[in-house]
């Protein structure tokens, strides 16, 4: 049995009006011999039978209308089943919706509502930004629409952006440093088994992302060296008992803060941010150390503001306290923001050297290992000395490593003299 | 020299087998083997054969827009029949018989019209260029291609076609005027059917023939019948002969008549009348020459409808092969705009391969 | 009011016109006689005469060159070229006369005269027949360029160019021109040149299309209502010159912009458009405006077509990813 359908016979028909049929059902008809004459729009067409064979069925008296795709006729050609017409019927063609798709004349479409009256709308503007403040918005989990521009206009600035984020991380330390970088995708990681896969907190996305930003942002290096603190152990050791009393545990770390601050008011490019895109370096006239502190769920650097004005004694107490409250975390956001400068005591850990990661935007950290007894020459002689391991990160494109050789050299006098860093 | 003894502007008309197949013009004509006017023949069979078959296809929905040949193959045989070898065609798009019997494949002309850009890749060696179908281009198309001829002494004489309607196109002009201040080897072929689409060769232009517009450029033309297919043999190979000789371009009017439609799409009912076809019926290019044939024993009407239900064998062969090809690969819409495909063709190409993944 | 096709509402535009205004003259290749190869011209030579409706030679640049004389000299020359594929020849009149003989005379003289001509694939035509170049006549300063996708806008767009003081390019999407119909009021009445149309009101993304691609937009447009997005479909209607606040103004209430042409990619109309959302609306964006043009190539024919033509699948899947963006 073959359908045979009409087809679109001059380009873009879609219907067409039977004249007249040749043949009737019943009669036999030869491939090529005119079934039938339609008028289209176009055309007055004579459709030719495909095959040949019986004509089993006409579907359409003289003067009905026929679609495009209707089956004109269904003629015997001695194959059996219903074999379908090519082209007009290529699967594909339904598929890709386009050709053999073409709609039929007599859909109404709705009527214009030109003439009537426009019924006015009112427009609610969406949130006025720019696309960077809106990724910003997003890479930090803002809603920008709960935002409160103080742009041009009402638009939102990323500066508004990075407030609303900080005032919602309470709960989350380190707040993130902002800046537009360049979008890398990453690889799948794929593995077939055997793996676990958890979700990471979120203190430990904070941390990947500000770790990942410095990195990529601030052209690391590092120097590293050994600074004799044999009088500083002496010294510690008697003010330690002083301490007690006073419930403060004395360990070396605010004797290391406090000769920080007082190295770095003499290089104050170790206390400063670059800011590349205005080609400025900003000096910071205050001192807020960070204190780097391991806690259960990841890094969490508290900050000693204005260490500079501070006592020996005050700092070692505000390490205490600041570190515990980074402990429980219950830290507040205040705490843990405006850092100048960074320190990080892996020493805790056993270790002597590192590489320490900078914390955006700030342009040095120091690590400091753990303070081993080491032989050492002096004076041409193998003598066993307190040795304390530094390692200095900072910021390349703003400090040189002569620069930071001068800050070393300047750190190991006050260390290696605890008298000099106590009446300085 | 013909063109001087069938002055356009005279309304000569050359004519050598007359409509019921006797010579009218002894000593014109031509010196024919059998066999080269079997070929002949036999082609202008084919091209009726595949030209009649491509309607129904067409009315069936299996064929696209076809531009119907009928009754026009003597014009488009005799002056295939007149070149060489070496010799380029240049169509307009109502040539199917030319490219026939210059080789093109029944196979690469169908699939062309089935709407596939490989039909126009012929065969190594088969010099024709695309059809065209923007009107009168080729004029200059086939000038050129002469031009590089003569400045290369290859040898090469162009035969170019266009139709009645299409002397209204400026490149008409363009063409004929810059292959005749450089004599360039090229024979310029108006099929005149009358028709371009609705509108009668009368309304196209007030020339009473299209030949004595050859006048105006300095070269010569002629009138020819163009449903004799021994007139339209001798004319051009004349006008062949001249270019070759370097004597330049030469325009040839072949007078004849589309019994068919402008196109499947179009229905000239609305435009003409049928008594006037049917006069042109009577002056069917294949019945007179199969007169002629059989008057000269070369041929027999046994042997005429074998041949006819032959071909029509053939052609559905052809036609299902083509049918068979479907859709081409989508690599195909991409690869050859350009020698390699630049980076923005890439990327859209990629895009569109992922699109169709992911909508899978 | 009677329900037609948009080929019909342009024939009855025509008929109507020329009754108005006797200056009006409709002329091109087969025009008269036959009416036109799509119709859209029939029996208006026989109600007016040879010398209204004709048929010229076949010569685009003589149809197009001898209407700027005409439009000089006293009449409204409504001419169509068969298909937008053979405007070529006409080109050179297109772009170096029709488009500057007012700026050229300072004013002098002016060209009322509109050039028809269907264009647009999906009717598996022949070479040249299935073309988009609306960005070949609005790159042109001096045209103005209409695109009807419906009945009703063909016969107000059509009556507005012909009444134009300057000429109009008025395209048709031939593929759509017997494909639906629609109430199209008796009354002469114009949709104006220069005003796009909110065809559907939307929050979540701006889609502009115009000619054959606003039914596919629509297509698509039921499948993302399903999926809960919402799309506010803007038909562009006239080319050039741009409906900037209709589109500036959705776009800032949606945050996200299409456009969708069936014309190529590169240097397209949709290049346009989106540099005027990323300029007008920049502070609103919340996903690239972002264009969703043919390939590069030329059309292919039938058997490749499928690939290269724009289909709903296509717009919804783009407009998906601009949702998610």
């Amino acid at each position: 049995m073959y359908e045979f359908r009409f087809a679109d016979i001059g380009e873009g028909i879609h219907e067409g009006q039977i004249l007249k049929w040749f043949f009737k059902e019943g009669d036999t008809v030869k491939e090529g011999d005119t079934l039938c004459l339609v008028e289209t729009d176009k055309v007055n067409a004579e459709i030719p039978s495909p095959v040949t064979g019986k004509l089993v069925k006409l579907n359409f008296a003289v003067g009905d209308t026929v679609h495009v795709g209707d089956v004109l006729v269904v003629i015997d050609d001695g194959k059996g089943e219903v074999k379908p017409q090519p082209v007009s019927e290529d699967k594909q063609a339904e598929e890709q919706g386009v050709i053999g798709e073409i709609e039929v004349s007599n859909e109404v479409i709705e009527s214009s509502d030109e003439a009537k009256d426009e019924t006015i709308t009112a427009t609610t503007q969406k949130v006025l930004a720019t696309p960077v403040a809106r990724k910003l918005a997003k890479d930090l989990g803002v809603d920008i629409t709960k935002v409160k521009g103080t742009g041009p206009m009402g638009r939102v600035m990323k500066e508004d952006i990075i407030r609303e984020s900080q005032a919602k991380q309470e709960t989350i330390p380190a707040p993130e440093v902002p800046v537009a970088r360049p979008e890398v995708t990453l690889p799948k990681m794929e593995f077939k088994d055997n793996v676990e896969r958890v979700k990471i907190t979120k203190l430990r996305k904070t941390i990947a992302k500000n770790m990942a930003l410095s990195v990529s942002v601030i052209p690391h290096t590092t120097s590293m060296t050994e600074i004799d603190v044999t009088k500083l152990v002496a010294f510690r050791k008697t003010q330690k008992e002083v301490a007690q009393q006073r419930n403060i545990s004395l360990t070396y770390l605010p004797f290391i803060v406090k000769a920080v601050v007082l190295t770095l008011k003499e290089y104050r490019m170790f206390n400063a941010s670059f800011d590349q895109e205005n080609d400025e370096i900003i000096y910071k006239n205050f001192y807020n150390i960070g204190i780097a502190v391991d806690t259960e769920d990841g890094l969490i650097v508290p900050v000693i503001k204005n260490a500079d004005k501070l006592g020996i004694f005050d700092i070692a107490r505000e390490i205490q306290e600041l570190s515990s409250k980074a402990r429980d975390r219950s830290i507040g956001l205040d705490k843990l923001q405006d850092g100048t400068f960074t320190i990080t005591n892996y020493g805790a850990a056993g270790l002597s050297f590192g590489t320490p990661i900078i914390r955006y935007p700030e342009s040095a950290i120091l690590g400091i290992g753990i303070i081993q007894k080491k032989p050492v020459v002096d004076n041409d002689e193998i003598v066993i000395r307190d040795m304390l391991p530094i390692s200095l990160s900072y910021d390349h494109r703003i400090i040189d490593g002569g620069d930071a050789g001068r800050f070393l050299a300047r750190l190991r006098e006050y260390l290696s003299d605890p008298m000099l860093l106590l009446l300085s | 020299m013909l063109t001087k003894q069938f002055d356009p502007l005279k309304k000569k008309q050359l004519q050598i087998l007359d409509e019921n197949g006797n010579i009218v013009a002894k000593d014109l004509e031509p010196n024919l083997s059998k066999d080269q006017l079997l070929k002949m023949y036999k082609t202008m069979v084919l091209g009726r054969v595949a030209d009649t078959k491509a309607v129904q296809f067409q009315r069936q929905g299996r064929m696209l827009t076809f531009v119907i040949n009928k009754g026009q193959e003597a014009a488009q045989v005799g002056s295939a029949a007149a070149i060489e070898e070496q010799d380029w065609v240049v169509p307009a798009f109502r040539e199917f018989s030319t490219l026939l019997y210059r080789g093109a494949p029944l196979y690469n002309l169908y699939l062309y019209w089935y709407g596939n850009e490989w039909g126009s890749h012929f065969p190594e060696g088969v010099k024709i260029l695309p059809v065209n179908i923007t009107i009168g281009a080729q004029f200059n198309h086939a000038t050129g291609v002469a031009l590089a001829s003569k400045f290369q002494k290859k040898n090469e004489v162009v035969l170019t076609f266009i139709g009645d309607g299409g002397t209204s196109e400026g490149e008409f002009h363009e063409g004929i005027n810059f292959a005749s201040v450089f004599d360039a080897p090229v024979v310029f072929i108006i099929q005149n059917n009358h028709y371009a689409i609705s509108v009668p060769r009368q309304k196209q232009t007030k020339s009473i023939t299209l030949a004595q517009k050859a006048i105006a450029y300095g070269i010569p033309g002629i009138q020819v019948d163009g449903n004799d297919v021994l007139a339209m043999y001798v004319a051009t190979k004349e006008a062949v002969d001249r270019a070759r000789r370097g004597e330049g371009p030469t325009l040839i009017e072949a007078y004849t008549y589309r019994l068919g439609a402008h196109t499947t799409s179009d229905d000239p009912t609305l435009y003409r009348e049928d008594k006037e076809v049917d006069e042109w019926i009577k002056k069917d290019p294949l019945i007179r020459f199969k007169k002629y044939l059989i008057e000269k024993g070369y041929w027999s009407e046994e042997e005429d409808q074998k041949l006819y239900e032959e071909y029509n064998d053939y052609v559905n062969d052809v036609f299902k092969q083509v049918e068979a090809t479907g859709f081409y690969q989508l690599e195909d819409v991409f690869k050859y705009q350009y020698a390699e495909m630049p980076q923005h063709l890439v990327e859209q190409y990629e895009a569109y391969k992922h699109y169709l993944e992911e909508v899978k | 009011m009677a329900l037609m096709t948009i080929l019909q509402a342009i024939n009855h535009t025509l008929d109507q016109q020329m009754e108005k205004d006797s200056t009006v003259v409709v002329y091109g290749e087969d025009v008269g006689v036959e009416g036109g190869v799509f119709r859209a011209t029939a029996g208006l030579q026989k109600k007016y005469g040879v010398e209204r409706c004709f048929d010229a030679p076949v010569s685009e640049a003589g149809i197009v060159g001898t209407a700027v004389g005409m439009a000089i000299n006293g009449l409204k020359p409504v001419v169509e070229i068969q298909f937008s594929g053979f405007m070529f020849p006409a080109y050179n009149q297109i772009a170096a006369h029709v488009a500057r003989m007012r700026v050229r005379s300072r004013g002098k003289y002016h060209l009322p005269l509109v050039i028809r001509m269907p264009y647009g694939g999906g009717i598996r035509a022949l070479e040249h027949h299935s073309e988009s170049q609306e960005t070949l006549f609005a790159h042109i300063p001096g045209l103005k360029v209409v695109i009807p996708s419906t009945p009703y806008d063909a016969k107000g767009l059509l009556t507005a160019a012909i009444k134009d003081p300057d000429p109009v390019i008025f395209m048709e999407p031939k593929r759509i021109y017997r494909a639906f119909k629609q109430e199209v009021p008796e009354e002469e009445y114009i949709v104006p040149i220069g005003k796009a149309k909110v065809v559907k009101e939307g929050t979540d993304i701006t889609v502009v299309a115009w000619g054959a691609m606003v039914r596919e937009v629509q297509k698509a447009m039921q499948e993302l209502e399903q999926e809960g997005i919402s799309v506010e479909l803007i038909d562009l209607r006239t080319i050039k010159p741009i409906d900037k606040d209709t589109i500036l103004e959705s776009v800032q209430k949606t945050g996200r912009f299409l456009v969708v042409h069936e014309a190529v990619t590169s240097f397209g109309p949709g290049a346009e458009l989106v540099s005027l959302v990323t300029q007008g609306a920049f502070l609103s964006l919340e996903a690239p405006p972002t264009r969703l043009g043919a390939f590069d190539v030329t059309v292919p024919l039938d058997k490749g077509e499928h690939h290269y033509l724009i289909d709903s699948k296509r717009i919804a899947y783009e407009v998906r990813k601009l949702i998610k963006y």
